[in-house]
């Protein structure tokens, strides 16, 4: 634990100093040495950051009030929240780590502690640690999820990360959400990180006919004295997840055989000290990857934004993975002698905006393309204030999602059903009271396939795509799961039974407050997935970006309140609600 | 999933009867009707499910959920000697022919192996099954999610 309660005594009476001369300054001289004090073990250093979702600006993030398992997953990690979660990793609550790694009273200690993340801030942290360490001793790596969804980040096709990237000396690089700038695009941004240095290692990823690999699937480093191999694995159900044409004749998957065949290979042939797994497949998935595949010495996983405050070994394997947003820089010291971890320390350094001062090459970097961006999409514009907290993560419901839905509902003249958005992960928070800019609308939103399609859909074919998506989520084997949230369902409410059997969870549906008849013909809209094809849209309505329908809808509205109480109703776990974790 | 040098393999199983017929539907008179598992092993092996034995010899390599339905690259190789193994079936329980395939093995063909595509009508099971010289049947399963998507 890198705060103790001491370090929170020191912090409240630093905060007190706000009320002297020069706040931050004091602020951040007594609590940058706090942040990054960390006695260093052994002779290598790993350094990560996963999922920023190209947040290169500090923000807000919550993590999730619920993470909600089937029963043979549930109190794992990787489906612990809120106060449990600080039970589990001792972390007490109000602490700066508390901020960080739960939900629970989220609004408040956001005004105590400010903004996380950032790009600069993650390179002053990076290059503290090189510095003590020594360039010799550091491995960089980055777990995906890194170019896009921001619109920083989609806008610039990724452009303005890669350099942000380089600039910092990351040396490893895995991928999911960056494949949606399309194989082209990927391949060139790829190109010009391995001109700065960066290799992208992907096992998983094989041409679609013959098999054949298509990327790099590990590579042998020399780090402290000892040859480190690191497998890298892309997330294994892109082609699923996200639009099949961006990764045409490209196969990926999970191929934990071909993985046991590479860690062997590592340790037979090349003889390498240890094996290190560098993934976007998911926290949970990665823990079953630990038992079923032997000789694994670490895993640095990534995708479903959890946060590790502690390691977990799963046998003899470490598994950590460093949050998401930015919020936090992994760093994993390493004892290795002849083939043997002799011993390890572990931290996740949160990226405290406030106290960790920007980088200025990295800012200079960040502010350019920034200023390029701002040019045409006016990131600054306040188009309206929020009056709840508006927030995307949860397992079936949020404020940010029910107000796509009012504002997709709105655009098509009120006209709809149903409104599904994805449960994607990633996202932002705009505090009660704060104002909304365009730019947080693209940190919701900025997909490089953004289009509302309008489509008429039977009941029994809406409840089955739903059921199709509630095994993704609920599946009890991680092999299953596609590491996302449930689809949300504005104007439907449902019960669900999480451990029901597979495609028969969901019960007592209803959509504008009556019971979903199979045969009725619904008029839904839906964003964020593999585009319908052309004949399903509804010629009546024109598909359009799903930020620009947002931005309209709140500046007409200015003021924005959206319910807070969850349209499902969990039978069989535990489900919190808004109050429960941001208080009212 | 399938490399160039496997494919070679396949290949070399020529001699074999090899009779591939994915999700075939037998053309009928009137409305077809769906072949359970159960009827469908007893047509090809004279037994149904509960005169399987599960044996990790067997190792089915598929992927969890299918990337598309129409196309499941599946491997089966057994850890079981060639000079003792018939034949090879595979099975996939949901479609509406379960059978999809009957490989048979000689000495010639060196090691157990199978690799092949199917089609999944949804998500099943994908059974292989091993008929052995000596009459026993030794059989794997793993399922195939066929999902129409998910959340990134």
């Amino acid at each position: 634990m890198h705060l103790t309660r001491r370090d929170f005594l020191e912090l409240a009476i630093v905060t007190g100093a706000f009320m002297t001369a020069n706040p931050v300054a004091t602020l951040a001289k007594m609590t940058y040495d706090d942040i990054m004090s960390f006695k260093s073990v052994g002779n290598v250093t790993l350094l990560f950051t996963t999922d920023m979702h190209a947040h290169l600006d500090p923000l807000y993030f919550a993590e999730p009030m619920n993470l909600v398992a089937p029963k043979k997953l549930m109190g794992t990690p990787g489906y612990i929240t809120g106060m449990e979660f600080l039970k589990f990793y001792k972390i007490a609550p109000g602490t700066l780590e508390a901020y960080f790694t739960s939900c629970v009273d989220f609004p408040k200690l956001a005004h105590k502690f400010g903004k996380m993340g950032g790009a600069a801030h993650i390179t002053t942290i990076i290059k503290h640690v090189i510095a003590e360490r020594g360039r010799d001793k550091v491995l960089v790596m980055d777990g995906g999820d890194t170019w896009t969804t921001t619109a920083i980040g989609t806008f610039t096709e990724g452009k303005s990360v890669v350099e942000w990237m380089n600039y910092t000396g990351y040396d490893l690089f895995v991928a999911h959400w960056d494949f949606t700038f399309g194989k082209e695009t990927f391949l060139k941004r790829i190109e010009e990180l391995e001109k700065g240095g960066c290799e992208f290692i992907t096992h998983n990823v094989v041409d679609e006919m013959w098999g054949d690999l298509v990327f790099k699937p590990y590579t042998i480093k020399e780090v402290g004295g000892v040859k480190l191999g690191i497998i890298g694995s892309s997330f294994p159900f892109t082609p699923l997840a996200n639009p099949r044409q961006f990764v045409e004749g490209w196969s990926f998957g999970i191929r934990e055989d071909q993985l046991q065949q590479f860690v062997n290979e590592l340790r037979e042939q090349h003889k390498v000290d240890a094996v290190i797994f560098l993934t976007h497949n998911g926290f949970p998935l990665d823990q079953k990857i630990a038992r079923v595949v032997q000789g694994i010495d670490v895993i640095i996983s990534g995708h479903t934004h959890d946060v590790t405050p502690r390691a977990i070994k799963v046998g003899k394997t470490i598994v950590v993975i460093a949050g998401s947003h930015g919020k936090f820089v992994g760093r994993l010291d390493l004892d290795i002698k002849n083939g043997r971890i002799r011993d390890y320390r572990f931290k996740l350094y949160p990226v405290a905006s406030n106290l960790v001062p920007a980088d200025k090459g990295a800012q200079k970097i960040v502010d350019k393309w920034k200023k390029e961006v701002t040019k045409t999409h006016k990131l600054e514009e306040e188009i309206g204030v929020a009056e709840v907290m508006l927030y995307k993560r949860d397992t079936f419901f949020s404020t940010w999602d029910w107000l796509v839905g009012e504002a997709i509902n709105d655009y098509y003249g009120g006209d709809l059903d149903v409104v599904t958005s994805p449960g994607y992960r990633w996202g932002t928070v705009v505090l009660p009271g704060q104002k909304i800019t365009r730019d947080h609308v693209y940190d919701y939103t900025a997909i490089t396939y953004p289009n509302v399609y309008v489509l008429k859909r039977t009941g029994k074919q809406l409840l089955e795509v739903w059921e199709d998506v509630a095994d993704n989520v609920f599946n009890p084997d991680p092999f299953y799961q596609q590491g996302g949230d449930m689809s949300r369902l504005w104007n439907v409410e449902y019960e669900i039974e999480v451990n029901g059997p597979q495609y028969n969870r969901i019960r007592n549906v209803r959509i504008g407050g009556k019971p979903l008849k199979e045969n009725k013909e619904y008029l839904m809209a839906v964003y964020g997935g593999p585009p319908p094809p052309e004949d399903a849209i509804h010629p009546d309505y024109k598909p359009v970006p799903v930020y620009d329908i947002l931005i309209d809808y709140i500046k007409k509205k200015k003021n924005i309140k959206v319910r807070t109480k969850p349209n499902v109703k969990v039978l069989d776990a535990p489900y919190k609600t808004y109050e429960e974790c941001f208080g009212t | 999933m399938i490399t160039r040098r496997d494919l070679f393999k396949v290949a070399g199983v020529g001699a074999v009867a090899l009779a591939v017929a994915p999700g075939a539907v037998k053309p009928s008179f009137g409305a077809p009707k769906k072949i359970s598992i159960e009827d469908s092993l007893k047509e090809h092996l004279g037994v149904g499910l509960s005169a399987l034995k599960e044996s990790n010899l067997i190792h089915i390599k598929a992927p969890t959920i299918a990337e598309s339905g129409a196309n499941v690259p599946v491997q089966v190789k057994a850890n079981i000697p060639v000079d003792q193994v018939q034949a090879l079936y595979i099975f996939a329980d949901a479609n509406f022919n379960p059978w999809v395939t009957t490989v048979e093995f000689s000495p010639m063909n060196g090691e157990v192996f199978f690799a092949t595509r199917i089609k999944l009508a949804k998500t099943s099971p994908v059974r292989a099954v091993i008929k052995m010289k000596d009459g026993s049947l030794l059989a794997a399963a793993k399922e195939v999610k066929v999902t129409v998507g998910g959340c990134g």
